[in-house]
């Protein structure tokens, strides 16, 4: 198991070479997680990037006390990849080229979430995945779903609710 | 779900806030720690459906672009908190310093700053600054600093607002120096000043780089 807190501690020392596991560890990961954000190649790599930078900068600030590591490492990677797509205002075509090969599937994967994914209605279920994993908008979903704005907004509202009770 | 502040934390993770909202979510997740809670929640119940994103390898160069631009990119000095909250004890002896100053000064200069640099280490006062105007100061030993001889002490400062440090020139362990600053905004209080050790002839890259030597703020003197 690789340690992220070990290494997270390491690159707040100024240890480069820390990073650099990091890098081997995840970046094909992150890599993924932001290429399914972004749609586009060069701009998934300016995030990765962006993402490792602030991850050494901010290593030294990182309080173990708020959550797992590498779930910040990922959380960073994930929210860098959301706002470089909200704040461009750029509209890349939900058309087939970017489009994922297969729509998301969890059945395969074990852990809570999964579970309480597969107790909610299949269309729900896609506008969670389609927001956390591809990083649609609400329009973008309905669009996708073929669903008015208003009841995919309804929808996702809910079904968060509902996750939240399932892994409650 | 009846709470609006985990039904905000919730969206934002999910990630379907729009740019604006998200930035307002940045920005009081800053200084909100209830928020912050929400979040991290959130983060970690969602987490696992990173997985679903396949591995993609990255190109041969990234890393090499990561690295180039790790160096400077530390968190610079003068934002560091932890420094400035152990300074906060330099107060204490910045006081004293001051008093001796004040009582031994002579009666003709009216000095309208004072600071005094202290070693981030111990909080050992190294050196005083004293200004009878705004345009002109005079950097004062209280002793001599010990300098390795392929090092040079440069002396820097940056008022409340400044993009960043700027030079006042390279100064000798024990030398009482007289700096015009009439380059520079007038003294203000809390303007910054500090040593650094920098190559003999200076910083190369116009930023203080090396180990702070000894640093302190304007204080006002009525």
């Amino acid at each position: 198991m690789f340690d992220y807190e070990a290494c997270l501690l390491a690159c707040a020392r100024g240890d480069q070479r820390a990073l650099r596991q990091l890098y081997e560890q995840d970046s094909s990961h992150l890599l993924g997680v932001a290429l399914r954000i972004t749609r586009d190649k060069a701009l998934a790599e300016d995030v990765v990037h962006d993402a490792f930078i602030k991850i050494w900068r901010g290593a030294g600030s990182f309080d173990p006390a708020r959550g797992a590591a590498r779930g910040w490492v990922f959380s960073v990677t994930r929210h860098l990849a959301l706002n470089a797509m909200r704040n461009s205002y750029r509209e890349v075509p939900l058309g087939d080229e970017h489009e994922p090969a297969a729509p998301p599937e969890f059945s395969t994967h074990a852990g809570q979430i999964h579970t309480c994914l597969e107790q909610l209605d299949p269309a729900r279920r896609s506008c969670i995945l389609h927001a956390y994993v591809d990083g649609y908008s609400h329009s973008e979903i309905a669009r996708k779903l073929d669903t008015p704005l208003g009841t995919v907004k309804a929808w996702i509202k809910r079904s968060l609710a509902a996750l939240r009770e399932c892994m409650a | 779900m009846s709470n609006p502040l985990d039904e905000l934390a919730s969206e934002y993770v999910l990630g379907t806030l729009p740019g604006e909202q998200r930035a307002e979510v940045e920005q009081r997740l800053q200084h909100d720690p209830e928020l912050r809670a929400a979040v991290d929640a959130w983060e970690q119940r969602l987490l696992p459906l990173t997985a679903l994103a396949a591995p993609v390898t990255p190109s041969p160069h990234l890393w090499q672009r990561i690295e180039r631009n790790l160096s400077g990119v530390r968190t610079p000095w003068w934002d560091l908190l932890a420094l400035w909250r152990g300074l906060a004890g330099a107060g204490l002896v910045a006081t004293l310093a001051l008093a001796a100053l004040l009582l031994t000064r002579p009666t003709s200069i009216e000095p309208t700053f004072v600071v005094v640099l202290v070693a981030p280490q111990n909080q050992a006062p190294g050196w005083v600054i004293q200004a009878s105007n705004n345009q002109q100061i005079q950097l004062i030993p209280l002793g001599v600093m010990e300098v390795p001889a392929d090092k040079a002490l440069q002396f820097w400062t940056k008022g409340d607002g400044w993009q960043g440090p700027v030079s006042l020139g390279l100064v000798k362990p024990g030398q009482t120096l007289s700096v015009p600053l009439d380059k520079l905004p007038p003294l203000s209080p809390n303007q910054l000043f500090e040593l650094t050790l920098e190559d003999p002839r200076g910083s190369p890259t116009g930023k203080p780089t090396g180990p702070i030597q000894a640093i302190g703020r304007a204080v006002k003197v009525l």
